[in-house]
């Protein structure tokens, strides 16, 4: 009977092994936020081919993109992603407290808080700039229309967001009642709330709407870059916000799917000088030291808080973005 | 003169001055406008963009006459379904043998159904049956996909052997199915792998399980249900074969035929004997080995016969269907090796080979398409649009034959002649009347004729049954 059970337990064995027979092709699923489209288009390359180089194994990287809280709220409800590569660290932490699929140590696993490169905010504005918009106070005049995503959907429109109100702060006489009312006067002018920054630029470039767009860096230097600098042009603000898009593993989903190694791989590489040079060709700052000195010369020098001054990610989320914060308070839709 | 032309050039120009104000003024609002419209299409745009991207995400809830209750993932993969099974009967016996207890209503099965699919991969059921007055677990299973012809099958599930075993109870053209069941396992704990190859045309299972008597299931085991009661598993393989059931054959495509067979070497006792009991359609036992009894009084004590070697079972066997007729035919040989401590004989051993087969027929009167599984009526029963239903005929002949080796030599035989029939035979009739997909009324009638089984070597009285059930499936 023992000689009978082997034959069992063999046959068995080679019915579970039947679907791993073409082991040798890994697919991962990334999911990113809107405007990392092109960055992780032309990194997924590079990494396939690192990989093959180095392992032999044929490695092919999925994106999944949207607004960075969506895409958060999307692995948790269930979408098994690998590794997500989101806007802002708040959105990770939510996967790790409400999804329960990674550690809530997860920023401490890879470098500079496993943010491998950063970028801020700043205007987009129509050539010429006809509605002379300088600064953050240009934002609140009358007859201007802004264009910023959702924060309750978007990264980016958080980081837009915590930029005009750290501005608002720093005016003379400036409190957290001034800053209240000056982010109440932004969002009135804001004609259409998208759901991510791609959305955002979708509306402002192609679209035709709104005298300024409160984008990402290299949302900026992108459309400029596609358009011509003889449509849009940049303004940089007095202003504006260390952003720092963190990457991490979703260990739940590896552990499931057997894909931990390419997986923290996949991130690590985004480290390397290789790797560097496509983000500072995808206009993210690279963080890199050589690198970001080879580049230094296109990105404009800017005053930055950081998400520290705000009490970190979850004291800002709280703050601010969670259901009844002070976006709640102060946003109603425009007629 | 001077002074008209330079008024008139004055005028002019104001007039002029006027109008480009007004053109600015104008452009100013159509570029406004134009704008507020701009607003109102991407707002529309997002609309659309958000309600598409919801779909694929939102989860599906359905309730469906042949799936029950459903709720899905968007993608399909992971699924879960409520199903139910509430089939209530009227057993009569308008004959003089049965004894009036006998004719009852009972609650046949009340199974509340918990299936479903998990990753794409993963199907699972959980069947519990509080019919009888009693909790049982049917089915608990989980059953892994990995590939078509690869399909690993964990639990408590229906050994793949019988045919009319195989067809699900809301399936059956009878109330009860026929004599072949008696001899093959019902549900029973194990592992089982197989598959569809050749997009269907063959199907195959091969498995190995704690075991059961014939027609029993492993909820029956002593000393502990649902658990080993021999120390032996039992192999169990089926292969079924549909080879025409891609073609556009109309009249082939429903043909199937196969072959299933069990084995174990197992060795029971006087009071775990692994032996079976067979029953009438009406559900009256009428053949069982002899039973071990304690002395009492003058009378001496008797050991019962115990299985006692090997079990072979062995059974061919074919399903018919084309249009609204179909036929089911099944034959089953149990060889079991059997063992008793008799009272001027010593001990005893033999192999008993007891055979069974029928045949069934069914026609939908109302032009239904019959099949294996399932049924969908032409129409539902409805006084107000005159509408009947689907309405299907039924007969079947089946017989049991012991082997006559269990009667010889007297009181040291493995059966006792004056109480078990050494043969049954029955003819049934019936009529189900489908009244919805989820619906059924059904009565039949079933005769059943016997050799031996009453005192003096004379044959048990015919049995006359008649039986009807109120069936709800969902």
């Amino acid at each position: 009977m023992t000689r009978y059970l082997r034959i069992v337990a063999a046959s068995v064995l080679l019915a579970l092994a039947a679907p791993l027979a073409h082991a040798k092709e890994v697919t991962l699923l990334n999911a990113s936020y809107d405007p990392t489209r092109e960055l992780y288009a032309e990194y997924n390359a590079a990494f396939a081919k690192y990989w093959k180089g180095k392992t032999g194994e044929d490695v092919t990287v999925k994106q999944s993109h949207g607004g960075s809280g969506k895409q958060a709220r999307t692995v948790i409800d269930g979408l098994p992603a690998d590794v997500v590569t989101l806007a802002l660290a708040g959105d990770v932490d939510a996967i790790a407290t409400n999804g329960k699929l990674l550690p809530v140590n997860w920023q401490s696993r890879l470098p500079h808080n496993s943010s491998p490169y950063t970028s801020t905010i700043v205007f987009l504005v129509r050539k010429g700039n006809p509605k002379n918009i300088r600064d953050w106070g240009d934002l609140v005049k009358p007859g201007v229309a802004v264009i910023t995503p959702n924060p309750k959907t978007s990264g980016g429109a958080r980081w837009n967001y915590l930029a005009g109100w750290a501005w608002a702060l720093q005016q003379p006489g400036g409190s957290e009642a001034t800053a209240k009312d000056y982010i109440r006067k932004l969002f009135k002018n804001v004609p259409v709330l998208d759901t991510g920054a791609r959305g955002a630029t979708t509306t402002f470039v192609q679209r035709d709407i709104g005298d300024v767009l409160l984008a990402w860096e290299n949302e900026a230097f992108l459309s400029i870059k596609e358009l011509g600098a003889d449509k849009v042009q940049i303004v940089v603000p007095s202003l504006s916000i260390l952003a720092e898009p963190p990457v991490t593993v979703v260990d739940k989903v590896v552990l499931r799917r057997g894909t931990r190694e390419v997986a923290t791989e996949y991130l690590k590489y985004l480290y390397s000088p290789e790797a560097q040079e496509i983000i500072a060709r995808n206009f993210y700052r690279p963080i890199d030291e050589q690198v970001a000195a080879k580049h230094a010369g296109q990105f404009p020098k800017i005053q930055l808080v950081t998400i520290a001054d705000f009490g970190g990610w979850a004291k800002a989320q709280k703050t601010h973005f969670a259901d009844g914060g002070v976006f709640d308070q102060i946003y109603a839709p425009t007629e | 003169m001077r002074i008209a032309a330079a008024v008139s050039a004055t005028l002019l120009l104001a007039a002029g001055a006027a109008s480009a104000d007004d053109v600015s003024e104008l452009r100013e609002r159509l570029e406004a406008q134009e704008q507020k419209i701009r607003v109102l299409e991407r707002k529309l745009e997002l609309q659309d963009e958000a309600a598409k991207a919801a779909v694929p995400n939102t989860p599906v809830v359905r309730a469906s006459p042949q799936q029950g209750f459903r709720i899905q993932s968007a993608d399909g993969a992971n699924v879960v379904r409520l199903r139910g099974v509430l089939q209530f009967d009227g057993r009569y016996f308008p004959d003089d043998v049965t004894p009036e207890t006998s004719d009852t209503w009972i609650l046949r099965r009340v199974r509340p159904i918990l299936e479903g699919t998990l990753n794409g991969i993963y199907d699972f059921r959980f069947t519990p049956d509080f019919a009888g007055g009693r909790a049982i677990v049917q089915d608990a299973y989980i059953a892994a996909r990995l590939k078509p012809w690869a399909v690993v099958t964990a639990g408590k599930f229906k050994v793949p052997v019988g045919l009319e075993r195989l067809q699900s109870a809301t399936d059956l053209r009878f109330i009860e199915r026929g004599f072949p069941t008696s001899l093959v396992p019902n549900r029973d704990l194990g592992l089982q792998f197989g598959g569809d190859v050749a997009g269907g045309l063959v199907n195959y299972s091969v498995g190995y399980f704690n075991g059961v008597s014939d027609g029993g299931s492993s909820d029956g085991n002593a000393p502990t249900p649902d658990a080993e009661n021999d120390t032996k598993g039992d192999w169990a393989a089926r292969v079924f074969l549909q080879p025409f059931i891609n073609s556009d054959s109309f009249a082939l495509r429903g043909l199937g035929f196969g072959i299933a067979g069990t084995f174990v070497d197992s060795t029971g006792s006087a009071t775990t004997t692994l032996l079976p009991s067979y029953r009438t359609p009406g559900q009256q036992t009428f053949f069982s080995y002899r039973g071990t009894t304690a002395a009492s009084g003058a009378t001496p004590a008797v050991n019962g016969t115990f299985a006692d070697g090997e079990r072979i079972r062995w059974t061919p066997q074919a399903y018919y269907s084309v249009g609204s007729f179909s036929v089911l035919g099944e034959y089953v040989n149990v060889s079991q090796d059997v063992t008793r401590a008799t009272p001027t004989a010593g001990l005893r051993s033999a192999t008993l080979d007891n055979t069974a087969w029928q045949v069934q027929l069914a026609w939908f009167a109302t032009g239904e398409d019959e099949a294996f599984r399932g049924y969908t009526p032409g129409s539902v029963f409805s006084l107000e649009n005159h509408t009947w239903g689907a309405w299907e005929l039924v007969a079947r002949y089946h017989e049991l034959d012991i082997d006559d080796d269990a009667f010889v030599d007297g009181p040291n035989s493995f059966a006792n002649p004056d109480s078990a029939a050494s043969k049954a035979s029955a003819w049934g009739v019936g009529v189900n009347w489908y009244l919805s997909q989820n619906y059924k009324w059904s009565v039949n009638y079933d005769v059943t004729s016997f050799d031996g089984g009453a005192a003096g070597g004379a044959d048990r009285p015919d049995e006359k049954a008649v039986f009807t059930r109120f069936a709800l499936q969902f």
